[in-house]
């Protein structure tokens, strides 16, 4: 069976340490804008930790929320496209094809999340940088749209090692950056379509929500919270 | 035979003029009137009217309905990609572009129309006078059945410029 | 000496010999307009990020203007197309500069969705032309539908320009030499003026009147579409369609107005373009704002009704929060001053009309401009809410159109008369003739003479 691709990320074990920001930037070739480029929001965080604040010292609640692409089955972005540059793949992603951007920024403005990030600059990495870009993922240029693919160049090389071995993707097989280093293990990658995959488990928990649920994007994301979350 | 005319400068003259030529047996077909501008209220003016365009612009508004039907479902179909969890070949929004060619089809069928039947564009030089777009009115045969006869004829009306092409 | 008339000499005046004022004006707007080009190269050249847009407002200026200019474009239309459908005399003198100012509006305005790109050297991939990578664009998106819409009345009104020019530029070749004949002449085609050329220029500028009504209406549904279709708050109305259609027609009375008053001025047309001509268009005017308002209240009325969380946000962020100077004098200019002075048979001078025009100009320029902004800025989740400015090279290029749309109308004045010859004279025919129409006994039968 096709695989479906889903994560799960529980916000009780989220410390908020941006680890998983670090290691997206890393594994993707995601330049760092500076500080004035920044500060005129054109910072490229693929995934970012959401922080809200609640209530006044000392009584302070803060809460975490990494977001990313949300891979949504009826994505917003995706018909407003005009070159297909935003369309869906068959393992359910919502696959961004850089080449075939015109950078008309469309698709940002339709995402209800605000996941997707245009290129303001041609990348620059100064050195030593440049020697950990890395050779599987595509360096972007001036004026494309780009987002978060759940590690894409990753996927595919777990199906290939899969396939030269000639055996099925097992669950834990590929693992995406931001899984890979969170310290508290707060983020889960697998096959929606495997019953027996953890994601899956975890899509079914009574934890488990949807961001912005109610907009009929049918996100691919579900959130883990205990009570005093929601 | 040299092409004939006159040149008027009211309209009741030239009415005159086309009502003689007209008893002396000169057709409709033969008959040229040229003015500055459309002179609705007075009869010649009448003269070829007959015309096919909005029939035309019609089938022109259908063939561009046909090839914009013809080319979002080609293209959709050539290339299927799922966007958005739309069906492959969506009516709805394949109604607006449908609806765009259509007028384009009506409009350019119009104008081609328009530069074909009306002569346009024609390099050959045909009767004519320049004094009509200063507001004369012309009024002329292009191959009359004998010397002499249109000039006549013509000539009769008062405050009639004849000449010959 | 080929003799003219005063209609001709009068309107025929402008294409003399330019004089060192127009030069001056000409070579003014021009550089202002280089000026703009060159901040575009710039852009294109260091990067996008030249530009004010940001993360989440990805949509600033540059669209606002895009919007603006296809509205502004639809002056054209309404005057031209649905008032000789109508049949209303009072629009001969006005029915060219409504229809330049929407072939010029809307080559202004087709220009930015090149401008907007990210790669504006690939904006041809819009188009469905066969290749052979198989690639075609996707007719699921509004912004393809824009392609489709602004083409097609880009050319229709182009055409439903050219067609009454055919018997003008065919005058002008009568009476000039050399090569001012040669260029005339070729632009007139060969016109004679024979009755049958007549009745198909008619008979087609008819079918392209009734044509060119639905397409103009699409094309500004369509380019609403850009911002219904999107889940956004605020957008994602039903009534965007209407409410924009009617904008731009509002947008486009404004626009014309002011046209017509500074041509008036300038080229001495005080007989032709007459007070009664901007009473009427100030009546439309008065009307299109009323429209307005009642489409703002409707819009408004229902978001406020609806308490939607995100639709609130941007709703505040309007009325009361940060863009609200902005909305607010949009308000003023758009819907109270014009609705004061346009309703007020005794303000309804032409100055009158060109200070209620030069508001709505303003007001409706702002108007777009909080459509997009405010709603990008505040959309569901608050941690990406975010603030946009613009940067000196969207405010060049801003301005640049302005002044690209003037330096265009001064060059066309220049070339065309400005105001249609044979349609005057078409028109002083009418009246002229009705008191004689008895003396002159006109039979159906033909053969019969009558003297």
């Amino acid at each position: 069976m096709a695989h479906r691709w889903g994560m799960a990320v529980d916000l009780d074990l989220c410390t908020g340490c941006g680890a998983c920001v670090t290691a997206c930037h890393a594994e993707n070739n995601i330049p760092t804008v500076g500080d004035l480029q920044a500060s005129r929001g054109r910072a490229l965080h693929w995934m970012r930790v959401e922080r809200y604040i609640e209530g006044e010292f000392p009584d302070v609640k803060t809460k975490y929320r990494p977001v990313m692409c949300q891979q949504c089955d009826a994505a917003p972005c995706e018909p407003v496209c005009p070159t297909y540059a935003s369309h869906h793949n068959d393992e359910g992603l919502n696959a961004q094809v850089y080449n075939r951007c015109i950078g008309t920024r469309y698709c940002a403005n339709a995402c209800p999340y605000n996941t997707r990030f245009f290129e303001f600059f041609n990348s620059t990495f100064e050195k030593p940088l440049h020697l950990q870009l890395n050779p599987d993922v595509s360096v972007r240029e001036v004026g494309v749209m780009e987002k978060c693919t759940f590690c894409v160049q990753r996927i595919t090389a777990g199906k290939d090692v899969a396939a030269a071995a000639k055996r099925e993707v097992k669950d834990g097989d590929i693992v995406p950056a931001c899984a890979q280093t969170c310290p508290s293990k707060a983020i889960t990658f697998g096959d929606l379509n495997d019953p027996e995959s953890r994601v899956s488990q975890l899509a079914e928990s009574p934890r488990g929500s949807k961001l912005l649920e109610d907009l009929g994007t049918r996100p691919k994301v579900t959130y883990l919270a205990g009570a005093e979350f929601a | 035979m040299k092409s004939v005319y006159a040149l008027f400068d009211t309209g009741e003259a030239a009415q005159r003029a086309v009502n003689s030529l007209r008893s002396a047996g000169y057709g409709e077909r033969d008959i040229t009137v040229m003015t500055a501008a459309p002179m609705e209220e007075f009869e010649f003016s009448h003269i070829g009217r007959h015309s096919y365009q909005w029939y035309i612009a019609c089938g022109g508004g259908l063939l561009g309905l046909v090839l914009g039907t013809w080319l979002t479902t080609y293209a959709e179909t050539s290339w299927p990609i799922v966007v958005g969890n739309m069906p492959i070949v969506p009516w709805y929004p394949n109604i607006i572009v449908i609806f765009e060619l259509t007028m384009l089809g009506a409009v350019l069928s119009t104008v081609a129309t328009l530069i074909v039947t009306a002569g346009l564009g024609r390099r050959t030089p045909a009767l004519y006078d320049p004094e009509v777009t200063s507001g004369a009115i012309l009024v002329g045969i292009g191959t009359p059945r004998a010397d002499g006869d249109v000039e006549q004829i013509l000539g009769a009306v008062p405050g009639a410029r004849v000449k010959t092409v | 000496m080929i003799r003219q008339d005063r209609l001709t000499r009068t309107l025929l005046k402008p294409l003399e010999r330019p004089g060192v004022g127009w030069m001056l004006v000409v070579g003014v707007l021009a550089v202002v307009v280089a000026f703009g080009g060159f901040a575009w190269s710039f852009m294109m050249w260091e990067g996008f990020g030249l530009t004010g847009k940001r993360w989440p407002v990805f949509w600033g200026f540059l669209i606002t203007n895009f919007v603006f200019w296809i509205g502004i474009s639809h002056a054209g239309t309404l005057i031209s197309a649905i008032l000789r459908l109508v049949n209303a005399g009072w629009r001969r003198p006005v029915t060219r500069c409504a229809e330049v100012i929407t072939a010029f509006a809307l080559m202004i305005g087709g220009l930015f969705p090149l401008i907007h790109l990210g790669k504006p050297w690939l904006f041809f991939w819009l188009v469905p032309y066969p290749n052979r990578r198989l690639l075609w664009p996707n007719f699921r998106s509004p912004l393809v539908w824009d392609f489709f819409a602004i083409s097609t009345y880009l050319t229709s009104s182009l055409l439903f320009l050219f067609l009454p020019l055919i018997p003008d530029f065919a005058l002008i070749r009568d009476q000039s030499t050399g090569l001012r004949k040669t260029i005339y002449g070729t632009l007139a085609l060969g016109w004679r003026g024979t009755t049958q050329q007549w009745h198909r220029l008619e008979t087609a500028m008819q079918i392209m009147a009734v044509a060119i009504i639905p397409v103009a209406v699409s094309v500004h549904t369509i380019v609403s579409f850009d911002f219904s279709m999107a889940p956004v708050p605020m957008w994602h109305s039903s009534i965007f369609g209407p409410y924009f259609v009617a904008g731009a027609i509002f947008s486009g009375i404004a626009g014309l107005i002011i046209a017509m008053a500074a041509l008036r001025r300038v080229l001495g047309l005080q007989e032709y373009l007459e007070p009664i001509h901007f009473e009427n268009l100030g009546k439309l005017l008065l009307t299109m704002s009323l429209l307005w308002g009642y489409f703002t209240f409707n819009e408004r009325l229902t978001a406020w009704y609806g308490n939607d969380v995100a639709e609130m946000n941007t709703f505040a962020a309007t009325q009361t929060g940060s863009y609200s100077p902005l909305f607010w004098t949009m308000v003023t200019v758009n819907f109270v001053i014009p609705v004061i002075i346009l309703s007020i048979r005794r303000f309804r001078t032409i100055t009158g009309c060109v200070i209620a025009s030069v508001g709505i100009v303003v007001g409706m320029w702002l108007e777009r401009f909080l459509i997009i902004v405010p709603s990008l800025g505040h959309k569901f989740l608050p941690y990406s809410w975010g603030t946009y400015s613009p940067r000196p090279v969207e405010i060049a290029i801003t301005v640049a159109t302005f002044a690209a749309m003037a330096l265009l109308y001064t060059l066309f004045a220049k070339f065309v008369p400005i105001i249609s010859i044979w349609e005057m004279r078409a028109g002083a025919h009418t009246q002229e003739s009705a008191p004689t129409r008895e003396s002159v006994p006109v039979d159906a039968r033909l053969g019969e003479s009558h003297s």
